[in-house]
């Protein structure tokens, strides 16, 4: 079964990002959360998710250490990782690259591009 | 509205541990299922009493224990749980609706002024389209001039043909949105529906005026709300404001072309053999470069450029620009001055300082024998490239009081021989091309 992980702090963006993706419940799609980068690194090492959605601004952990925990020390490059970012606040691209991070998405983000891009992930 | 997810519900820690503690404390076992039987909670037993779980009084899986006295308080337990969850759905649901509207219009608040009026229509339909059911959605604005109606843009299937009477009309002239669910039934609309049932229609209006309209309609009858005509009328508000800007960009813009054609004509006039020079100059610059492929920018600019590519002859004397005879080397000279004059006088206008090298280097030879500054090849500019061919094969084929112009195919000969010397051969290609076309002929051109 197919999951997708949704980590970031604010309860109401964890909502939107759950909401937008409930859809893809009724095809079989797993939808887990965490609310820090702790709990979404266990979460990533214990139930392999095939796309995490990861705020860069975090508690317990940044999205970029995440991120490069996952895909550089664990090795897990099949995980398909999106930062998302608060718009107005530059996107760090090198420390994105460097991190392996495979796109990012500025909030708001737009439901519609934000689903069409999982389902695509998913191959759905 | 999705079906509430029970099982979702029964794996979460601590709803599991809400039910353990409250069965544990009044001492029974339950066990819940959903409605296809599958054992979502507990274990199967002995269990003849059972109760519903309903979401929006819908069953959506059953409760089992001993007997149906002690089952109720858990029952009643979970349908509250159920009840605030469907609740927390449906307003989380509203909640993404308005934020997807929210970024949406962030999106194009942010990009709609970049736009000349058609691209702005277009823009408002493919984001009306995006958050509002339509199955056509037109724009229409009314003619500057006429006054009448006249569709801009429009997306999906042909839409029913508006004119003035009618709810357009009625719209354009009240200022006011309206949504008609039923046209048929609408006296409104009852003469210009054609296939549509239902339509949302708002002005596209700014402070003084209503410049046209904007219709989003369906073929099926559609129950279009209140939520979805104030998104509608936002967006078309927006953009009333960026049409109207980009209408007033325009007609300055149209002002500035008509004044700098004036300039040139003033000037044209001092030299009584040349009439008419710089427009056919223009056209057979512009005959030119549409087999170039240049950018809508330098388009605009080579239109300038070749208008204006011989204002500096205001600084050249009246004896010398018009003399008949040969003209000695001093003379020459001065009539040279031409090229750098026109870069001085430019250099004032802040508009026109991108065409300077378009108009200073028209003289300037492809193989670098030219003048004022000897640019070789690629270092002229292409606009400049692309005046010399043109003002060249005008010069030569026009009349002259000392001499007569050449005819049309010996100029063409000549334009040939020069290609590589004295002008860019991609240039003389495009300038054939445009010839074999019959962009370029001496006829249907002023005299």
């Amino acid at each position: 079964m197919p999951a997708i992980l949704i980590a970031d702090d604010e309860q109401h963006i964890r909502m939107l990002i759950e909401q937008t993706l409930e859809s893809l419940e009724d095809e079989g799609v797993d939808i887990l959360t965490a609310q820090n980068g702790a709990e979404a690194l266990e979460i990533i090492k214990e139930k392999r998710p095939e796309l995490v959605f990861l705020d860069v601004m975090m508690p317990k952990m940044n999205g970029f250490d995440v991120c490069n925990a996952v895909k550089n020390e664990l090795g897990m490059k099949e995980v398909y990782i999106i930062m998302l970012t608060a718009k107005g606040q530059e996107f760090d691209k090198e420390k994105g690259a460097e991190s392996g991070c495979d796109l990012y998405i500025t909030k708001p983000f737009s439901p519609k591009e934000l689903k069409n891009k999982a389902r695509e992930i998913l191959g759905l | 509205m999705a079906i509430f997810n029970l099982k979702k519900l029964l794996l979460r820690k601590d709803i599991i541990n809400l039910i353990d503690m409250l069965t544990g404390a009044m001492g029974v076992n339950i066990c819940i299922k959903d409605n296809a039987g599958t054992m979502l909670y507990g274990t199967s037993g002995s269990n003849p009493a059972c109760l519903p779980i309903t979401a929006d009084s819908q069953s959506i899986g059953w409760i089992y224990g001993q007997d149906s006295g002690k089952i109720a308080a858990a029952a009643s337990l979970l349908n509250y749980i159920v009840g605030t969850e469907t609740q927390k759905k449906a307003l989380a649901a509203e909640t993404l609706n308005k934020y997807g509207e929210l970024t949406m219009l962030y999106d194009f608040v942010e990009k709609v002024n970049a736009f000349n009026v058609k691209e702005i229509a277009d823009f408002l339909i493919k984001h009306v389209s995006e958050q509002i059911r339509a199955d056509n959605v037109s724009v229409m604005l009314s003619d500057e001039i006429t006054g009448m109606l006249k569709l801009i843009a429009e997306s999906g299937i042909v839409g029913a043909p508006m004119t003035e009477v009618g709810i357009a009309g009625i719209v354009m002239s009240s200022g006011k949105a309206e949504i008609i669910n039923d046209c048929r039934s609408d006296p409104r609309c009852a003469m210009e529906t054609g296939s549509v049932s239902s339509l949302i229609c708002s002005p596209v209006k700014t402070k003084e005026k209503a410049l046209g309209i904007v219709i989003a309609s369906t073929i099926e009858p559609y129950n279009y709300t209140a939520d979805d005509l104030n998104f509608f009328c936002t967006l078309v508000s927006q953009a009333a404001f960026a049409m109207d800007n980009a209408r007033l960009y325009e007609s300055l813009k149209e002002a500035f072309i008509k004044t700098v054609h004036t300039l040139a004509e003033t000037i044209e006039k001092r030299d009584p053999y040349t009439g008419g020079h710089t427009k056919r100059v223009m056209n057979y610059s512009i005959a030119i470069a549409e087999n170039l492929g240049i950018s809508a920018g330098d388009k605009e600019r080579l239109e300038l450029a070749s208008v204006l590519h011989d204002i500096g002859k205001i600084g050249v004397s009246d004896n010398v620009l018009r003399k008949t005879s040969k003209l000695t080397d001093e003379e020459f000279e001065e009539i040279k001055t031409h090229t750098t004059c026109g870069r001085d006088i430019l250099s004032y206008i802040e508009e026109l300082k991108g065409i300077i090298p378009g108009v200073k280097s028209h003289h300037e030879r492809f193989d670098g024998r030219g003048y004022p500054d000897k640019l070789k090849g690629l270092e002229i500019d292409l606009i400049a490239r692309i005046i010399a061919v043109a003002d060249t094969f005008d010069a030569m084929t026009s009349d002259r009081p000392y001499r007569k112009g050449l005819p049309f195919d010996t100029a063409l000969e000549e334009v040939r021989k020069c290609s590589g010397t004295q002008f860019d051969p991609k240039v003389v290609d495009a300038f054939f091309e445009a010839v074999g076309n019959n962009k370029i002929n001496l006829e249907n051109q002023e005299k």
